[in-house]
């Protein structure tokens, strides 16, 4: 079977800054997609472009096997015959239509009778719990509301792919635990592909079947959570998932070696000549009260309760680290702390962020 | 090449070009046809052997002192006065109403809006009930006059009561102007200079004038440019005197048979006004730095005014009431006085409701009994509808093709073309129109004479009006609203039909209302179009005071007035019933 999505060397810019840098990305049916990364690194972008919303401007996009887009063949296909539906990050309800018209308008636009209509919107306004409202203008609804009958209009046509663009940064925090639910419900109820935006990483390792981690227009990598996780394939990847996220350090290799002066005990990689990052996890780093051998001299900053547990954060010349520990004495910012990092790290990447071991 | 094919997309609908590049096709056939064709043609007459001794004669001739050089004399000290006192007068109020603890503030602020409702010649036909002197007979006197109260000729007729007419009128848009700017000032900014110790004189130096000089030199540029360019005021309070200004000068030599002449002066308002505009321009780019310093302050720390509130919300209110209410009060009182200007006088319906009698003005009716004056109603009513429509039809190709294009060098172009009737007296689009659509071009017949011709010109003198509310309400519709339409694969007419035009139906309506206002009251733009076949309300109230008959003119305005008033308030209803999703 064709997969759902399969984009190659799908590149936009707007000017001279590439707002996608040469994606190459296979979604298989029926997966959660989660796209994950910073503020600005293109996720928006990449949903619009699979909407068809706006051309590439190199590469091409082809669903379930279709060509949609291909710049150099010339093939542009609109947005309509693509069979998709699209959650806009701001909802983008229109308000001069009521809840029914809001989730009817785009049936309609499709063809379906009235009755017909009417049976469809109401099945999905139950699905979505808004039948209660459908009478009422969307600028009269709270935000929940607002965005369940933006899901409910998004599915109502039963596209086969679904793009959700930050669907539950305006919720609160419960609200959002309810919906994320709800979105998984709605996945499973349609057997439809996904492909959800968010920043949020507790969102995207409980919600997805695969992860893309994106930054500044490339993909850092394509896995399924716990593959994300436990391998991350750059140091980006690794400083910006995990709960807490991984550390990163640098360590340099001349004249022998060391983190900001204090010795490793052994070479992190062998037979390389460049400084490196190595990330350990904060479970892994013992902090000590007494200076000792490759101890790394720092202060303390503060410590947080983590389910029975405390979780300490150092600055010191090397940065900052944090570290999981059983128990840790009362103390006051800028008392000093000894740090021990493991000998083996959990993974070492280059300068340029590629891992090498 | 792109503007090439554009072009051809707006004149070749059979070729398979995108709907942006006929969009901005017919966006510049819609301008040239309106604006640059029609003063293209002013500048050939011009260059004509006729225009250029036309151009010879005003300028150095041996009418140039009576023709050009006095009146533009003036024009310009008229232009000076009218912009210096409306921005102090606008200033004034906006920083009353928006920055301090003036009682009353909000209803001030809505009521000192309306005067930009009263024409000016509304405004100057009230000022010759009560000052006129009796210079044009004792019946035309005023009613200072009559109560034996001496008025000085140069507060009677001249350039003094134009001055005044036309700051009642304009100093509304300065207001409105510069309201808006200092409602920028964040108040959180003042408060916390006024913790920190300075004075508030020194406030307002500091913080107040550098964020809304932007905004008060381009309001009174803009009323530099309408004062300029006005004919009404000038023409009701100038010519029982033979004061001047280029635009009555230019008036009587297109009306006496030398329309070079006219046009040689229209050239110098239309440049004069573009001068100072583009001036403004320059110098508001140079303040624009310190625009940005805006922020939405809280509603804390308006200024208190001690025991000077009570004083200043009465004096904005009597310069608000004065310049509204009074001149209306006085014209429909006048309107039912057997002598205009005389308190003692007795009332008559005659003029409004009275059978055609020998006896009182020369056997005229009443206006609502004369049945030109119905006509004339139902001619105005129809060209303002018609013009509209047509207006608001002209400003989305326009608009829309501003706003496909997103920015650039073409959106840019088009968007200064569009706004380029403001730089052009009302005079001079007519004049303009009646040079190129008042004779044949080709095989289409001339359309001097037709309402076609006052639509023309009326869509001319609307466009950036009509183009700025298209332009807003696009502004105002989130583009995702049009982009979750393009998902569910809804045609882009279809979208239109059903998502954009809905929403933008408010903002548009409110357009169509002001180009309806506009071409309802306007004597300037109009004056040159007239023909007996086709009567305007306005016209015939010009005519009637012309020609002595105070009451008929002044109960035309007053219907003129009425009508405004009442479009206005069906405005208001109708954008509310176009938005049912913004009731409770
Ligand atoms: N129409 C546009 N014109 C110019 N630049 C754009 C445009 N749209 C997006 N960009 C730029 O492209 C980059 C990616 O934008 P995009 O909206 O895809 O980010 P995002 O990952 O969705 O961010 P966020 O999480 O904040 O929504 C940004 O740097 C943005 O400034
Ligand atoms: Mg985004």
């Amino acid at each position: 079977m064709e997969p759902a999505i399969r984009l190659t060397g799908l590149t936009k810019r707007y000017g001279d800054h590439a707002a996608l840098d040469g994606i190459d990305l296979t979604i298989e049916r029926g997966d959660f997609c989660v796209l994950l990364g910073p503020s600005g690194c293109g996720k928006s972008t990449l949903l619009r472009l699979l909407a068809g919303l706006e051309p590439p401007t190199s590469g091409r996009i082809e669903l379930n096997g279709a060509r949609v887009a291909d710049v150099a063949a010339g093939v542009a296909v609109p947005p309509g015959p693509r069979d998709l539906g699209m959650v806009f990050q701001g909802y983008a309800l229109w308000p001069h239509k009521t809840v029914a018209g809001n989730i009817g308008w785009p049936l309609q636009v499709a063809g379906l009778d009235a009755a017909a209509r009417r049976a469809r919107v109401s099945a999905v306004a139950a699905l979505l719990e808004v039948d209660a409202y459908l009478d009422r203008y969307p600028g009269t609804l709270s935000g929940g509301q607002q965005q369940r009958v933006a899901i409910a209009r998004c599915i109502a046509p039963e596209p086969g792919l679904l793009l959700l663009d930050e669907p539950l940064s305006n919720l609160d925090a419960q609200l959002r635990v309810e919906m994320r639910a709800e979105l998984l419900r709605v996945h499973r109820e349609t057997g439809a592909t996904v492909v959800h935006v968010t920043h949020d990483q507790v969102e995207a390792l409980t919600m997805a079947s695969r992860i893309v981690v994106m930054n500044r227009g490339r993909i850092e990598q394509c896995d399924a959570p716990q593959a994300i996780l436990d391998a991350p394939k750059t140091a980006f990847v690794a400083g910006f998932l995990g709960n807490p996220p991984a550390n990163l350090v640098t360590a340099h290799p001349d004249p022998f070696w060391h983190i900001a002066g204090v010795a490793l005990r052994s070479p992190p990689v062998a037979g390389w000549g460049q400084p490196v990052r190595l990330m350990v996890r904060p479970e892994r780093v013992v902090l000590h009260r007494e200076a000792g051998q490759h101890r790394l001299p720092g202060r303390f900053i503060e410590a947080l309760p983590l389910g029975g547990r405390r979780l300490v954060s150092v600055a010191g010349p090397f940065g900052r680290i944090s570290a999981i520990a059983a128990d840790w004495p009362a103390s006051r910012y800028g008392d000093p702390v000894h740090v021990e990092l493991p000998a083996d790290p959990d993974a070492v990447f280059a300068a340029d962020g590629q891992r090498i071991a | 090449m792109r503007l090439f094919n554009a072009v051809r997309g707006g004149l070749s609908a059979g070729h398979p070009v995108s709907g942006t590049a006929a969009l901005t096709g017919g966006a510049f056939v819609v301008i040239a046809l309106l604006v640059l064709v029609p003063l293209a043609n002013i500048a050939v007459e011009l260059i004509s052997d006729a225009g250029l001794e036309a151009v010879w004669d005003v300028f150095a001739g041996r009418i140039a002192e009576n023709m050009l050089w006095r009146p533009l004399a003036n024009t310009f000290a008229i232009g000076f006065a009218v912009a210096l006192a409306c921005v102090a007068l606008g200033g004034v109020l906006a920083w009353l109403v928006t920055m301090t603890d003036l009682p009353l503030r909000r209803w001030i602020g809505v009521l000192a809006a309306l005067p930009f409702m009263i024409p000016t010649f509304a405004v100057a036909l009230a000022w010759t009930v009560v000052f006129a002197d009796d210079r044009l007979g004792v019946d035309a006197a005023g009613m200072l006059v009559h109560l034996g109260v001496p008025v000085p000729a140069w507060l009677a007729w001249g350039g003094v009561p134009v001055a005044l007419a036309l700051i009642a009128h304009l100093y509304a848009i300065a207001y409105l102007m510069i309201a808006s700017a200092l409602v920028t000032v964040g108040r959180d900014l003042t408060a916390a200079a006024e913790i920190a110790g300075a004075s508030r004189t020194r406030i307002l130096r500091a913080i107040v004038f550098p964020v809304v000089t932007p905004s008060l030199i381009a309001a009174g540029a803009l009323c530099f440019a309408e004062a300029v360019s006005s004919f009404s005021a000038p023409a009701i309070l100038g010519l029982p005197v033979r004061f001047h200004t280029l635009a009555t000068r230019a008036y009587g030599a297109i009306e006496t048979g030398s329309p070079e002449r006219g046009y040689v002066l229209i050239t110098v308002m239309v440049v004069t006004a573009a001068l100072f505009l583009a001036l403004a321009a320059v110098l508001q780019r140079r303040g624009q730095s310190f625009a940005t310093i805006g922020a939405q302050g809280g509603r804390r720390g308006r200024m208190a005014l001690g025991r000077w509130r009570w004083p200043l919300a009465v004096a904005a209110l009597s310069t608000v009431a004065a310049t509204t209410i009074l001149p209306t009060l006085v014209l429909l009182l006048s309107s039912v006085s057997t002598a205009s200007g005389n308190p003692f006088a007795t009332l008559t319906t005659h003029y409004w409701i009275g059978a055609a009698d020998p006896a009182v003005a020369q056997g005229q009716a009443g206006i609502l009994n004369n049945p030109q004056l119905v006509r004339a109603t139902l001619v105005t009513l129809g060209v303002g509808l018609a013009t509209g429509i047509a207006a608001l039809a002209a400003a989305l190709v326009v608009g829309l093709a501003i706003g496909r294009l997103r920015g650039g060098f073409l959106a840019g172009t088009l968007q200064q073309l569009a706004f380029l009737p403001l730089l052009i007296p009302g005079l001079a689009i007519g004049a303009a129109c009646i040079g190129f659509y008042g004779a044949p071009i080709g095989p289409l017949p001339s359309l001097y004479g037709t309402p076609a011709i006052l639509v023309i010109a009326g869509v001319a003198a609307t466009l950036p009006f009509a183009v700025q509310s298209v332009v807003a309400a696009r502004a105002q519709i989130a583009p995702t609203l049009e982009d979750s339409a393009r998902v569910t694969g809804a045609s882009p007419p279809r979208i239109l039909a059903a998502i954009t035009l809905p929403l933008a139906l408010p903002k548009l309506i409110a357009g169509f209302v002001l180009v309806f206002v506009k071409m309802v009251r306007d004597l300037d733009l109009v004056i040159l179009l007239y023909t007996p076949q086709l009567p305007l309300l306005t016209v015939i109230a010009f005519r009637y005071a012309s020609d002595g008959f105070a009451q008929f003119a002044h109960a035309v305005t007053v219907v003129i007035l009425l009508v405004s008033v009442l479009a206005h308030l069906a405005a208001t209803g109708l954008g509310r019933a176009a938005q049912p999703w913004l009731r409770d």
